[in-house]
């Protein structure tokens, strides 16, 4: 396994990958509160050309809203409201936990993970989103604000770039802090292998879904490492730093599939629980058809993949 | 257990092998980086009861394939019969053969006897186990050793052929001994095949005592004890006594009395009810004339007394035989008997003593039966060359015991089926005979004068009178005797009668052949009073005299022994049966023999009648301290002595390799679960 952690922020996104996700869209799953105007919606009226509703006119309202049309056929005042759009902020929780140094054929979780951020955030500054960078790490513990410049994403590709996996994780505390440090709406994506009890990311969630921000989550997590298909007695280094282990995986492996199903299914549990958009990521599986799925699990169906 | 290449065994401790390579295993570990140690940690917590329990029965399967494996190539051999483990291959095996008659025995059904079920199961034995360097055979009729190419020989071989012989053991103990000394093989077995016939194995043998430190001293030596104690089913035996030839009336008639004798396991043999049985029919073969007579029982015996058969005036001798029908045991349901014209009693008295040797010649003239002729003569101790050997029956020995050339030539009259009665001489006289002399003459005063205790009333001079009465020594006064001093450490003497300190006061020295009696006082006044209560005394010194003239008849009848072989040489045979012996061992069946004028009848010695048979309660103390396993097999029993199960040890090790690999086996419920998760995204 040959870890090939160090790329150059050019490196994160290939060309190709761009090409692919060229007609599709980052949206979010609920209205957010932007600064500017953008292309998702916004849970306040605006004065776009997309209808919202009808209410009774108050005092007070702009006359320049009110339906006169409505009010020739009923006599009665109502005002026209139409959507708002705005813009959306995009917080990338990635974990930098030396666990993500686990490598398959010389493709790391570290890599993996990577590539999904640079991916999403090239995405989300293109379509003129700002993008934010929240490490959780106990040794990297970088905190970059939102922002939707062009110079701001050369920014955080750098910093990804430069991310080295080591130390333990504090996945579960850098969420809460993302939940209480991010004062408007956003989408939260986390980009982690998880290895956190299901009950404590349960909580992570709830606390973001409290603070309403729309949460995803990428969980890296290779077949190996659910086979647990190592043959001989081996001694298991901890790639986090703890104690290593030795075992004969012939004798463990039915307690150790036991265990990871019971994970699994606690991990399903909790994410449905949160309403979490949760996706399994191998380390194998191309980066534009993880981000290809996950946009096109977010395109709102009823106003087609793009209104502009 | 025993393996016919127990150096496989040395391989076992290959069955460490699992074990081993399991531990190299864990020190020959790799190191893995590992993210998801949560799990691992979980596992490790979980796996300490059934997993464990699961990875420990698959390394004792394995450890157990290997094992039975290694046994397999061993080639074990099993037993329930022999049981033992560590039975190393000898270096000599030596086979003590029971031939005598009781060994015919026969389970009806197979067709076996005991002999052959012996003989059969120790070929098959030993030509799987193997028998070491040498195989020595000694059998019971030659007592001598015969050594045995193969195994398999022993089916064809001379030497374990049927006999009508009875055996010695201590004497083939002590063959076997000898040779075993003599070779100084280091591991030996001696196989022992026989009935436990307590006349066979005599265990109040003081020879016993002596074999025991023999096989004490000698290192390395394993006996194993194949018996056949029990009769397969009720066995009728026949035998003809008294035989002798009368005229009455002015016919001819051949006289005899006819008993047969029931072995029967099934009754208890301290019971004193008499057989219900139907009385067997017994043939009478005469003269090509066949006659059927029926018996009766009395007690455990059926007989017919006085059974006549008309023959010619002319016919001064002849043969025939009695014959039962077939039962489990053929050697003992005919018996051939001669007969000649009765020859001439003579009697010798050596004697210097005129009222001793009067009392001795006044009981011998008078014949007990009419047609009988006796001739007693009186002989100064110097006139001792003036006997005619070669036509004397008993020789009464009152004098200073024989010497040098004359005490020779006695023993040599003696081994040839003579009877001498020696009495001591009323003066000192110094001097031995046979290991044996007279001690001083033993006054005993008027006031504890001594009589007779005990006399053996069963057989032999002192025995009871027909009718079963015993002789009247209850009323014998003894006023003076002589002890008889024994010189000789392996002298051998039967008591006949004691004093009542148990003081033996009439012995018989043990011969091969004939017979020697002491009698450790005189008949007449002051010494006894057996002249006064001559019933006795004439009843002792008749017996005597008939038991010496057998062997001058020139019909006789004698029990089957190697020995007869060279007396039968020149004799051509008459009548010898179904079972035709070879020429070197024709005196080891019956049959009937003629020579000139001679007649000689052989038959089974009728101790091989006898159903007491030692008990292993008697027989087991004789090894008692000695390595020593006694196995008992049954006539016509199937079962081997021991059988190979190489192939059983296979199949358990397929068997428990199948185990292994079911416990080997992946669990399956896991795997597709977690592997169908990864399509899977939500919303």
């Amino acid at each position: 396994m040959e870890n090939k952690d160090s790329k150059s922020s050019t490196e994160l996104i290939h060309a190709e990958v761009i090409a692919k996700l060229a007609g599709l869209g980052l949206h979010a799953r609920i209205p957010m509160l932007g600064g500017v105007s953008g292309r998702h919606r916004s849970p306040v009226r605006g004065s776009s050309l997309e209808f919202a509703q009808y209410r009774k006119y108050v005092p007070g309202d702009d006359t320049r809203r009110m339906d006169w049309r409505v009010w020739g056929r009923s006599d009665r005042y109502f005002i026209k409201e139409f959507e708002a759009d705005t813009n959306l902020r995009l917080g990338l929780i990635v974990d930098t936990s030396g666990s993500l140094n686990f490598a398959v054929d010389g493709v790391s979780k570290l890599t993996q993970m990577k590539k999904i951020a640079a991916a999403l955030a090239f995405l989300a500054v293109r379509q003129g989103d700002a993008v934010g960078l929240y490490c959780a790490g106990k040794e990297e513990k970088t905190l970059i604000r939102p922002k939707r410049n062009a110079a701001h994403l050369r920014l955080i590709l750098d910093k990804l770039s430069n991310l080295k996996a080591e130390g333990e994780t504090c996945l579960a505390e850098s969420l809460h802090e993302a939940a209480e440090g991010v004062s408007q709406r956003a989408l939260i994506v986390v980009i982690s292998d998880l290895f956190v009890e299901p009950k404590i990311l349960k909580d992570c969630f709830q606390h973001l879904k409290f603070r309403k921000h729309d949460v995803a989550v990428f969980h890296l997590l290779d077949q190996s490492e659910v086979d647990f298909a190592v043959e001989r007695p081996t001694r298991f280094l901890d790639l986090e730093g703890g104690d290593p282990i030795m075992a004969d995986p012939s004798m463990i492996r039915s307690a150790y599939h036991q265990a990871m199903s019971g994970y699994l299914s606690d991990l399903d549990q909790a994410t449905r629980d949160a309403g979490v958009d949760y996706h399994r990521v191998q380390l194998n599986d191309p980066v534009e058809e993880i981000i290809a799925r996950f946009l096109i699990g977010r395109t709102p169906k009823s106003k087609g993949a793009s209104r502009r | 257990m025993n393996f016919l290449q127990p150096w496989m065994l040395f391989a076992l401790p290959l069955m460490a092998l699992p074990v081993v390579i399991h531990l190299i295993h864990r020190n020959r570990h790799r190191s893995l980086p590992w993210a998801a140690m949560m799990f691992l940690i979980k596992a490790n917590r979980m796996n300490k009861g059934m997993a464990r329990i699961r990875y420990l029965l698959i390394m004792a399967m394995r450890v157990l394939a290997l094992a039975a494996l290694i046994l397999a190539l061993g080639r074990p051999l099993v037993s329930s019969k022999l049981g033992g483990f560590g039975m190393g291959r000898p270096d000599l095996t030596m086979i003590l053969l029971d031939r005598s008659a009781s060994m015919e025995s026969q389970d009806l059904q197979s067709g076996q006897s005991k002999r052959s079920t012996a003989i059969a199961k120790l070929t098959e034995l030993l030509e799987q186990r193997g028998y070491g360097n040498e195989l020595i055979l000694i059998d019971s009729a030659t007592n001598e050793l015969h050594p045995i190419e193969a195994p398999s020989d022993l089916f064809e071989l001379p030497w374990t052929q049927p006999t009508a012989t009875t055996s010695n053991l201590p004497l083939m103990m002590e063959t076997a001994i000898a040779y075993l000394k003599a070779n100084e093989v280091g591991r030996a077995d001696v196989w022992i095949c026989s009935d436990l016939q307590s006349g066979d194995w005599d265990p109040e043998s003081g020879r016993w005592a002596g074999l025991k430190e023999d096989l004490t001293d000698l290192k390395g030596v394993q006996s194993y004890l194949l018996s056949y104690g029990a009769v397969a089913k009720a066995n009728y035996s026949v035998r003809v006594e008294n035989l002798k030839r009368e005229r009455i009336n002015d016919q001819s008639e051949l006289v005899m009395d006819i008993f047969v004798n029931v072995a029967d396991k099934s009754k208890d043999a301290n019971s004193a009810e008499s057989t219900t049985d139907p009385a067997p029919s017994v043939e009478v073969v005469f003269e090509q004339v066949r006659s059927t007579v029926e018996l009766t029982w009395g007690g455990e015996v059926a007989s017919l007394i006085g059974h006549r058969i008309p023959i010619e005036d002319s016919q001064q001798s002849g043969w025939g035989y009695v014959s039962l029908p077939g039962d489990s045991n053929e050697m003992d349901n005919r018996y051939y008997f001669v007969f000649s014209e009765p020859p001439v009693r003579r009697a010798v008295i050596v004697s210097a003593d005129p009222k001793n040797s009067a009392a001795f010649k006044k009981c011998l003239s008078i014949p007990m039966e009419s047609g009988i002729q006796h001739a007693v003569e009186i002989l100064d101790p110097s006139r001792i060359a003036e006997i005619d050997w070669d036509n004397l029956a008993l020789l009464v020995w009152q004098a200073p015991l024989p010497n040098a050339d004359l005490a020779t030539r006695i023993e040599q009259w003696i081994s040839a089926d003579g009877v001498a009665l020696f009495f001591p001489s009323d003066v000192d006289a110094k001097g031995s005979f046979m290991g044996a002399s007279w001690g001083e003459w033993l006054q005993v005063d008027d006031e504890n004068l001594r009589s007779l205790t005990w006399w053996r009333s069963d057989a032999d001079l002192l025995a009871n009178v027909g009718n079963g009465d015993p002789l009247p020594l209850d009323e014998l006064k003894i006023f003076q005797y002589a002890p008889l001093k024994i010189e000789d450490a392996n002298w051998v003497g039967t008591p006949l009668a004691k004093l009542d300190d148990e003081v033996p006061l009439m012995l018989r020295h043990g011969t091969s052949s004939g017979a020697v009696y002491f009698c450790q006082t005189l008949p007449v006044t002051p010494y006894t009073s057996l002249e006064q209560d001559a019933v006795a005394f004439y009843v002792m010194m008749q017996r005597a005299l008939e038991q010496g003239s057998q062997s001058l008849s020139l019909a006789s009848q004698k029990d089957a022994r190697f020995g007869l072989t060279e007396e039968l040489k020149d004799f051509k045979s008459v009548e010898l049966g179904d079972k035709t012996p070879s020429p070197s061992e024709r005196g080891t069946l019956p049959g009937v023999y003629s020579k000139d004028k001679q007649w000689v009848a052989i038959n089974r010695n009728l101790s091989e009648d006898s159903d007491d048979l030692a008990s292993v309660e008697v027989v087991d103390p004789l090894f008692e301290g000695l390595p020593y396993q006694r196995i008992e097999d049954e006539v016509g029993d199937t079962e081997s002595l021991a059988s190979e199960v190489w192939r059983a040890f296979l199949f358990f090790m397929a068997f428990v390799l199948i185990v292994e690999g079911w416990l080997c086996l992946p669990e399956k419920t896991s795997g597709p679960k977690l592997k169908t998760a990864f399509s899977s995204t939500k919303s």
